[in-house]
């Protein structure tokens, strides 16, 4: 717990003391969440089907529908940069859903795992950008007109910056909030309180993890098309 | 419920995820400002001037990308409604 309310009971307060390596909460829920991702992957490449079936035909409806979205707005070359997007859309989606399980806490209800992501996010689509066109990807900075150019660069810097703090803070604000509304009601109406919530709260969750998505993708598409 | 069209995103969820991101790239571009120009004050020995500088700077960044943000939400409802109603008004872009 970085500040605020403090969680009451975690599964991962436990497994450390076991472990005795003093790792902070969010880790060991990040690596559950990776071993969520990884065991279901493994699983399905192991029986692949022609015809799908149960979980597959789950993740082929989800992934395509994904993959139709960003090459309706990105264009062909959206199919190139796809498995990075969905793969930040799954693994935040499962992180944001662990902290609804009881006892567990949501690892993105934390900065420093936001602020990562953010932080790939950021270099990555600039390096989408500059493997794009190259020297000439200095002209997404300067603006339509050359005379305020030198303005424009240091604006276009500004905003650029403010990306990734702006994702960080907007999945952390929202995560974290729905977390102590949850460990709140918890205290107040232990169980009759909790549960509507949760409905409210997995609409949440994955509206923030589409955001994140859909805000990677809008960035990309800055970088990918044409300056002005 | 969100992934109703062939595992399509859903209109609502596209109209709720925009509606959660307007607002807040406002107050992080003012922030971003006011940090470059507080470092940069410290580094180069100019206090207060590139901190006002950068602060305002922050804050016309910040009301930049919301305004575009919302032409192109704008640009977006145009396109859904453009088959119905013809063109409407003569942006240039």
């Amino acid at each position: 717990m970085a500040a605020g309310l403090p969680h009451p009971l975690t599964y991962s307060v436990i497994i450390d003391e076991k472990l005795g390596l003093g790792l902070p909460p969010h880790v060991y829920y990040m690596w559950m969440a990776m071993i969520i991702l990884l065991t279901c992957a493994l699983m399905l490449r192991g029986r692949l089907q022609l015809v799908p079936g149960g979980m597959q035909n789950v993740f082929e409806t989800a992934i395509g529908g994904l993959e139709d979205f960003t090459v309706a707005n990105l264009g062909e070359e959206g199919r190139r940069v796809f498995p990075f997007l969905c793969s930040m859309f799954i693994f935040i989606l499962v992180m944001n859903y662990i902290g609804l399980i009881p006892g567990c806490d949501a690892a993105t209800a934390n900065v420093n795992t936001n602020a990562a992501m953010a932080l790939c996010v950021f270099l990555y689509y600039n390096y989408i950008g500059i493997k794009k066109w190259g020297f000439g990807y200095i002209k997404h900075f300067m603006g339509p007109m050359p005379a305020l150019a030198p303005l424009m660069l240091v604006l276009e810097t500004v905003s650029h910056i403010a990306r990734p703090l702006s994702l960080t803070l907007r999945l952390f604000g929202n995560i974290r909030g729905e977390e102590i509304v949850l460990v709140l009601l918890f205290v107040l109406a232990p169980v009759l309180g909790t549960l509507p919530m949760y409905f409210l709260f997995i609409l949440g969750k994955t509206i923030q993890a589409f955001i994140f998505f859909m805000l990677t993708m809008i960035y990309l598409k800055g970088s990918l098309e044409h300056a002005h | 419920m969100l992934f109703s069209n062939q595992g399509k995103p859903s209109g609502a969820m596209e109209i709720l995820s925009t509606a959660g991101t307007i607002g807040l790239q406002l107050v992080t571009a003012t922030f971003v400002g006011l940090a470059m120009g507080y470092f940069l004050d410290e580094w180069l020995g100019t206090s207060p001037w590139l901190l006002i500088v950068f602060l305002l700077l922050g804050i016309v960044a910040g009301f930049r990308d919301v305004f575009l943000e919302a032409r192109r939400i704008q640009r977006r409802s145009e396109g859904d409604h453009g088959a119905e109603s013809g063109p409407r008004g003569s942006d240039p872009k």
